[in-house]
């Protein structure tokens, strides 16, 4: 059974943290002139989201269908949850097909610098929202 | 941060740095033989390495280098290969360690390594251990100090040019302060670190907190002088923590693979000039067996014109290989790749170039004939030297199982 009720749940909360992230100047200025657009996809619930640096918008459920993405992102929501939070060892997730990465490697790496900034967002947004029971410890 | 393969040093710049890998090239052909026979690394090739500074060929411009990049330096390891490979093969290590290393370390710590490589320092880097060589997470234990840093205890099977070096970049498992591994395998792969640090030793292989156990007896590469090292307490201060070993490795393989490869495509060559060299002038004389003449001449035989035709275009298919993969990865194109098979598909160059070496010092040996057989002769020694290509990262195995497993995989993710 997944940490999360439901794909809603995914939206508020990992979306609801790159949706603080992506308008953040620092991402901002981190992510200009790379064309990076994430599309991340979870199971367990399902759900799809488009993250967007450059356009500085998040797009979830049906808005993100047929968006066009740079690197592509799939993991199941518990896994996508541990990930989020840092706590999810990505190089061996990758080698034992937990996570899936898609597209090309140079937009993949500019991806890795942002990371350590939306675990943040990501454990910031849990606990405003009195969700530390997702937090991983 | 990562090291981004580029163009910055021009060819008429590089040239300079490849008359240096000549003339090492030409040395250590002059005393290569010897040191197959005495069974060590070749000391008298220290000196003039260092002088020559070309270890400092890939070094960043902004940390103090010429900006040598990835084919650049391909083309010295292959140059000087050609003049003795497994003298050369101890000395790749710097350059493989060195381009690890960097891809890996923050803009601070390049700064400081790679100014000290500028002066001429080397690196050497033992990854592999012997329960499960490079692929085995580190056995090897780096207990956490009270006052910062660790310490780190246990054994490392292939530390190639030990005796040279003056920097170590090598992997440990960070453990409690008891000295127990993480119980957890995703744990224990998070605690596997890659560091780097001061080695230095006496003649005798003795340092602080380490030992060189000159254990060095293989079947091919004597010349590497490649010994075991042992850790008892040496220190690794916190500044020498460089990544989490596996995303590091994982992340730079191409500094390995192509170094390896462009040793073997030195080596490819060597076995060419060799043969030719022989064959161009043999005679058999009177001869009644599967050719039957009053005089020949071996340079007119159908299998000898068609073998040496054969060896040409391997080490013409090894060039184009190596250098190819080379620029994929300066150009951008390995982007057309898919992400899982960058690991392979940059060992194929190393694959390709192996297989093709290995079948020439072998099909070198059976069209020179008996003579290459003898003990002593550089057609037995490359064929010694050849057999290591199909230990060093990527090995075929290796690149077949990552290449198929991404082939047969099954949609689904694996929870």
């Amino acid at each position: 059974m997944s940490v999360f009720k439901d794909a809603d749940e995914v939206y508020k909360y990992i979306g609801g943290a790159f949706a603080t992230a992506v308008s953040d100047p620092k991402f901002i200025e981190a992510t200009k002139g790379t064309g990076l657009v994430i599309r991340l996809i979870q199971t367990d619930p399902d759900c799809e989201m488009i993250i967007d640096w450059e356009g500085q918008k998040v797009l979830t459920g049906a808005a993100a269908d047929g968006v066009p993405s740079s690197v592509q992102l799939r993991m199941s929501s518990d896994n996508s949850n541990k990930f989020w939070q840092g706590k999810l060892n990505f190089t061996l997730a990758m080698a034992q097909r937990k996570v899936k990465l898609d597209g090309k490697r140079s937009l993949a790496l500019k991806l890795l610098p942002l990371t350590p900034g939306i675990f943040e967002s990501y454990l910031a947004t849990l606990k405003a929202e009195g969700r530390e029971d997702l937090i991983v410890s | 941060m990562t090291l981004e393969h580029k163009r910055v040093l021009s060819d008429a710049d590089f040239e300079p740095w490849f008359e240096k890998a000549q003339k090492l090239s030409q040395l250590f052909r002059e005393i290569g033989m010897k040191y197959d026979v005495e069974n060590t690394f070749a000391y008298p090739t220290i000196k003039p390495f260092k002088e020559s500074k070309i270890g400092a060929l890939g070094i960043p411009v902004e940390f103090g280098g010429p900006g040598g990049n990835i084919l650049q330096i391909s083309k010295v390891v292959s140059e000087m290969s050609r003049g003795d490979s497994a003298i050369t093969l101890a000395y790749n290590m710097h350059f493989i360690m060195f381009g690890i290393a960097m891809a890996n370390m923050s803009d601070e710590q390049n700064k400081y390594w790679g100014g000290r490589v500028c002066g001429g320092e080397l690196i050497f880097g033992p990854f592999s251990e012997q329960r499960a060589g490079f692929s085995g997470l580190a056995d090897t234990r780096a207990i956490p100090q009270p006052g910062g840093g660790w310490k780190l205890y246990g054994k490392k099977t292939w530390g190639t040019l030990s005796e040279a070096a003056d920097i170590i970049t090598s992997s440990a498992t960070i453990t409690d302060a008891e000295g127990n591994l993480p119980e957890a395998f995703e744990d224990r792969v998070s605690s596997e670190m890659m560091y780097i640090a001061d080695w230095s030793v006496d003649e005798d292989g003795n340092g602080d907190g380490v030992r060189i156990e000159k254990s060095w007896n293989a079947l091919g590469m004597h010349a590497t002088g490649t010994h075991v090292i042992h850790f008892d307490g040496f220190f690794v201060p916190e500044s020498g923590y460089i990544c989490e070993a596996r995303t590091g490795l994982f992340s730079s393989l191409e500094w390995a693979s192509l170094m390896f490869a462009s040793i073997y495509y030195g080596m490819s060559q060597r076995v060419l000039e060799e043969s030719r060299a022989v064959l161009s002038k043999k005679t058999l004389g009177a001869v009644f067996g599967a050719v039957a003449a009053s005089d020949v001449k071996v340079a007119g035989v159908g299998h000898i014109i068609d073998g040496v035709g054969d060896m040409a275009c391997k080490v013409e298919q090894n060039r184009r290989i190596l250098w190819q993969t080379c620029n994929d990865l300066i150009d951008g194109y390995e982007d057309e790749w898919p992400l899982e098979l960058r690991v392979p598909y940059i060992g194929l160059a190393k694959t390709t170039v192996a297989a093709n070496t290995t079948h020439m010092a072998q099909k070198a040996m059976s069209l020179v004939g008996g003579s290459a057989f003898r003990k002593g002769t550089i057609f037995e020694r490359l064929y010694r030297d050849s057999c290591a290509a199909m230990y060093q990262p990527l090995n075929a195995d290796q690149t077949y199982t990552y290449i198929g497993e991404y082939l047969l995989q099954p949609e689904e993710l694996n929870d």
